[in-house]
C-alpha cells in the first residue's frame, strides 16, 4: 500500500470534498481499489447494502439508507454516475416524505440538504420542505437555506430565514444563533468594504478614461437599430452582494446605508410563505433528459425483400484516421455473421410512464388521497412486489430476493423458526 | 419410490391429492404429473438431446437438488437419480451427447453430473450465484458457459479449474441462451448483449432493450435453415419482444406483444400484469411457448403473429418450461416464483411438473 500513500495527491481535483471531511484510510482504499480495478469487493459490498435495504424489517429503515449513502460517498471520491449517489439520495429523500417520524430527524434533514446541492433550484426544494413540515424544527434547514440565499446575494432574506427559524423554535438554538450572528458579521464587513469602494471607483473613472474593451456594434437597417449591450461593469454592484437601489455612479458624500433589520425591504424576491406544494419540483437538471428523436424525414431507399441487407458504406476518407491505442482489444472479432447492416434508424418511442420523482410522488399522493381510480393514468396493475424489486439504487430480480432470504436464513444457524 | 430419499411426502402433505380425477385447480389442463417432484420451487427444466435414445428430463429446484426422470412413451415418468448442491439450483443443461448434465447453483459453483456413474464434480466457480449454464459445441472447441450475478460470463473447459475465458458484463446476468454460433445474455438494468462463438467467444453487439421493464427470460430462435437468427425476450411486466439480429426491415420485423395479463377486454377494472417466467421454442415448428406468474402457459406463432392457445389458470405461477428434442412433449413446472416476496411463500404447498402432448397444438397457423 506504500504507493497509495500519496495517491490522493495525484488526483486531488477529482476528489469531491465532503463537509465532514474524509477519513484518509477510506480514501486510500477507495483509490487503490479503483486503480487495481478491484470490482469484486466493491460489488459485494454494494450488493450487501442493496440486500439490506430490501430485507430490513426493523424500526429504523432510514438508518440503512444513511449508512449506504455514507459508504458510497467514501468509496467513490469522484462521485459520478457509477456511485449512483444522486439516485440513492433522491430515492431516500422521496421514500420518507410521508413518514412523519423522520420529519425532524437530523439525518433525514441532512439527506435533504445534500439532495438540494444537486438540484437545479434548491430554493424550490427548501420551500417544499417548509410546506411539508420537513425540518422546520431543525436548525440545519435554516442554516442551509440562508446560506443559499447568501450565495445569491439576498442578504436580507437570508437574515429573515434565521428569524423564521428562531420563531419556529428550531433546535439546537445556540447553533442557530451562532450562524445568525456570523451572517450579520459578514454583512457588516461587506458594508464597510463597500463604503470605501465607490470612492475608489470614482477616482479611477476621473483619472483614466475607460477603455472600451469590445467594439461598438454597427447599426443595422434603416432605423439604425443597435443591439443593446450589457457590459460587465454594470453588474459590479450586484457582484459585491448588496442590493443598492441607487447606482454606483459618481455621487459624492453618499451616506452608507445601515442595515436595518426592522425596516421592510423594498425589493422582496418572491417568497410565498406557506404555499401548498403538492409535490417537490423536478430533482435536478438531469443530463440526457431529451429522448432521441428523428433527425430528418429523409429515408434511405431500401431494396426489396430479397433477403439481402442494404449496405450503404460511408465514403472513404482521404486521410488515415487516427487510431487511439486502446487498453481493451476491439470487441468484434472476425465472424461469419454479417455485421454491416445500415438500415434507417427509427425513432425510439418515448416512454409512456416517465418515472420522474415528481410524478412518482404525485402518483403516490393521488392514490393516498383518493382511493379510487377514476381516470387513473395507470390502468394496469403489476402483480409483483415492485417496491422490493426497485428499492435501492439498482433493481433486483425475484431470484435475487429469494436467494438473499435463503442466505440470511442459513447464515443464522440457531434460528429456523420463520420460513 | 424411495429413490429420492426420505423427505418426499408422497401425498402426505400438500393441498392436492395425487392422481385425483376431479378438476383440481392445481392441474386444470389435466396433464400428466411427473412423479416425485421436488420439494421446493422448480427453477429450471431440460430434456435430453436427440443423441440419446428416449426422453430424460432433469429439473433443478430451490431445495438444492437436481432430479432426473425417464419419460416413457406411454407417458409414465420414472425417477432415476438425484444430486445435491449446497445452495438452490438455478439452471441445468445437457451436454450434446447426453451423457452429462451440468448444474448451476446459488452456492457459486457449477457441477458436471455424469449420469452413467452418477458422480458429480465441480467444474466452475464464480464470485456470486451462477444464474445460467449452457453447453457450447463448436467445431474446434467445446465448453460450458456460465453467467453469474458477479457480472461475469465465464467459459470452462471441464477439465481445468480455471476458466478458458472470462468476459466482463455491464451488469448481473439474468438469463441467457445459446444456439451455436450465437449466444444472447440479458442482464440487470435492461442490458442485452449478443455474443458470437466461432473460433472463440467474443462480444458481438450490445443491443438497446426493446422492452421497458426488467428482463426475465430469453430464448433464441432459428430460421428455415436452422441458423440462429434472433431471440425472444420476456420481461417482468407481461411482454415479450421478438428481435431479429439482422432483419431486412427492423422497424417491421421486430415487434413486441403483450402476454400473461388478465381482464383483456374488461376495461372497467385495471389489467393485472404478470411476469413472463420462461420462453421455449418448439424444435420443429418454430412456434413458441411462454409461461408466466399468472399460472398460465401460452403458445404463439411469431411469424403469423398470433396466439395459438392459452391454458387454464393454475393455482400457482409456472416457473419453467421446455420441449423435448422432437417437440412431442411440453413440460412445465408449477411452483412459487417469489413474484410477491416471501409473505406469499407457503413451504407446505406442493410443487408440480406437468407433461403435455405438444405435437398438434404448436403447429403454426399458416403452413408455408
Amino acid at each position: 500500500m506504500a504507493e497509495c500513500d500519496a495517491e490522493w495527491e495525484l488526483c486531488k481535483e477529482n476528489i469531491q470534498p465532503l463537509r465532514q471531511g474524509r477519513t484518509i484510510s477510506a480514501l486510500h482504499q477507495a483509490l487503490c481499489q479503483q486503480q487495481e480495478g478491484n470490482h469484486t469487493a466493491l460489488n459485494q459490498q454494494k450488493q450487501a447494502f442493496e440486500s439490506e435495504l430490501r430485507m430490513y424489517d426493523g424500526d429504523d429503515p432510514l438508518d440503512v439508507w444513511v449508512r449506504y449513502i455514507k459508504w458510497t460517498k467514501q468509496t467513490f471520491p469522484q462521485g459520478g454516475k457509477e456511485s449512483n449517489l444522486s439516485v440513492l439520495l433522491e430515492r431516500a429523500v422521496m421514500l420518507f416524505t410521508a413518514d412523519k417520524r423522520y420529519h425532524n430527524d437530523v439525518r433525514y434533514i441532512e439527506l435533504w440538504i445534500e439532495f438540494t446541492e444537486g438540484c437545479s433550484d434548491p430554493m424550490d426544494v427548501f420551500r417544499y420542505m417548509q410546506a411539508q413540515g420537513i425540518g422546520t424544527m431543525q436548525a440545519a434547514l435554516y442554516i442551509a437555506w440562508s446560506e443559499e440565499h447568501e450565495k445569491r446575494g439576498n442578504l436580507k432574506v437570508a437574515d429573515r430565514v434565521f428569524q423564521d427559524g428562531v420563531k419556529c423554535g428550531a433546535e439546537p438554538v445556540d447553533k442557530l444563533h451562532a450562524f445568525h450572528r456570523a451572517l450579520q458579521a459578514r454583512v457588516c464587513r461587506q458594508m464597510m468594504s463597500s463604503v470605501t469602494d465607490p470612492q475608489r471607483d470614482e477616482d479611477d473613472d476621473e483619472e483614466e478614461p475607460q477603455r472600451s474593451s469590445l467594439a461598438e456594434l454597427k447599426a443595422k437597417g434603416k432605423k439604425k437599430a443597435v443591439v443593446p449591450i450589457n457590459r460587465a461593469n454594470a453588474s459590479a454592484g450586484y457582484a459585491r452582494g448588496l442590493q443598492f437601489k441607487q447606482p454606483l455612479g459618481p455621487k459624492h458624500n453618499t451616506r452608507p446605508v445601515i442595515f436595518d433589520e426592522n425596516k421592510v425591504p423594498e425589493t422582496v424576491p418572491q417568497e410565498p410563505k406557506f404555499e401548498i406544494w403538492t409535490a417537490p419540483p423536478a430533482a435536478r437538471a438531469k443530463e440526457n433528459e431529451q429522448k432521441p428523436e428523428k433527425w430528418s424525414n429523409v429515408k434511405l431507399p431500401m431494396k426489396s425483400r430479397s433477403g439481402l441487407s442494404v449496405v450503404v458504406p460511408p465514403p472513404k476518407p482521404s486521410f488515415q484516421p487516427f487510431v487511439e491505442e486502446d487498453d481493451q482489444p476491439p470487441a468484434v472479432t472476425p465472424c461469419k455473421i454479417n455485421p454491416a447492416v445500415n438500415s434507417v434508424l427509427s425513432a425510439r418511442k418515448p416512454c409512456r410512464l416517465e418515472q420522474t420523482p415528481l410524478k412518482m410522488l404525485q402518483e403516490r399522493q393521488l392514490l393516498m388521497q383518493t382511493q379510487t381510480q377514476e381516470d387513473g393514468k395507470s390502468r394496469e396493475q403489476s402483480m409483483y412486489c415492485r417496491d422490493l424489486v426497485y428499492s435501492g439504487a439498482t433493481e433486483f430480480c425475484f431470484e435475487e430476493l429469494r436467494a438473499e432470504r435463503y442466505r440470511q436464513k442459513h447464515a443464522r444457524p440457531a434460528d429456523h423458526s420463520t420460513n | 419410490m424411495s429413490l429420492f430419499g426420505t423427505n418426499t411426502g408422497f401425498g402426505s402433505a400438500g393441498t392436492g391429492v395425487f392422481g385425483t380425477a376431479t378438476t383440481d385447480s392445481h392441474n386444470p389442463m389435466k396433464d400428466v404429473e411427473v412423479t416425485s417432484p421436488p420439494d421446493d420451487s422448480i427453477s429450471c427444466l431440460a430434456f435430453s438431446p436427440p443423441t440419446m435414445p428416449g426422453n430424460f428430463l432433469v429439473g433443478g429446484s430451490w431445495a438444492n437438488d437436481v432430479r432426473c426422470w425417464e419419460v416413457q412413451d406411454n407417458g409414465q415418468t420414472v425417477p432415476k437419480a438425484q444430486q445435491m448442491h449446497t445452495g438452490p439450483v438455478l439452471d441445468v443443461c445437457w451436454s450434446d451427447d447426453g451423457s452429462k448434465v451440468f448444474t448451476a447453483s446459488c452456492d457459486k459453483t457449477a457441477k458436471m453430473w455424469d449420469l452413467n456413474s452418477n458422480q458429480t464434480i465441480q467444474i466452475a466457480q464464480h464470485e456470486g450465484p451462477i444464474k445460467t449454464i449452457h453447453w457450447i459445441k463448436a467445431p474446434n472447441y467445446s465448453c460450458i458457459m456460465t453467467g453469474s450475478w458477479d457480472k461475469t460470463l465465464k467459459f470452462w473447459d471441464t477439465r481445468s479449474p480455471n476458466p478458458m475465458m472470462s468476459l466482463q458484463m455491464p451488469e448481473r446476468c439474468y438469463c441467457a441462451d445459446v444456439v451455436y454460433p450465437m449466444a444472447v445474455v440479458a442482464t440487470a438494468e435492461r442490458g442485452l448483449i449478443v455474443y458470437q462463438l466461432e473460433n472463440q467467444p467474443s462480444e458481438f453487439r450490445r443491443i438497446d432493450s426493446p422492452l421497458k421493464h426488467q428482463h426475465r427470460c430469453v430464448a433464441i430462435f432459428k430460421d428455415k435453415q436452422s441458423k440462429p437468427t434472433g431471440f425472444a425476450l420476456g420481461s417482468i411486466e407481461g411482454r415479450v419482444a421478438i428481435h431479429y439480429i439482422n432483419p431486412p426491415n427492423p422497424a417491421k420485423d421486430n415487434f413486441t406483444f403483450k402476454c400473461h395479463r388478465s381482464n383483456g377486454t374488461n376495461t372497467a377494472t385495471p389489467q393485472d400484469i404478470y411476469a413472463v417466467n420462461a420462453i421455449s421454442f418448439h424444435p420443429v415448428h418454430g412456434t413458441l411457448a411462454t409461461v408466466g406468474s399468472d399460472g398460465r402457459f401460452s403458445f404463439w406463432d411469431k411469424d403469423a403473429r398470433t396466439k395459438l392457445k392459452t391454458s387454464e389458470q393454475l393455482d400457482q405461477p409456472i416457473t419453467a418450461c421446455c420441449f423435448n428434442n422432437n417437440g412431442n412433449i411440453f413440460a412445465y413446472a408449477s411452483s412459487y416464483d417469489w413474484s410477491k416476496g416471501h409473505e406469499y411463500y407457503n413451504p407446505q404447498k406442493k410443487n408440480y411438473i406437468f407433461l403435455r402432448n405438444a405435437a398438434e397444438e404448436l403447429k403454426p397457423r399458416n403452413k408455408k
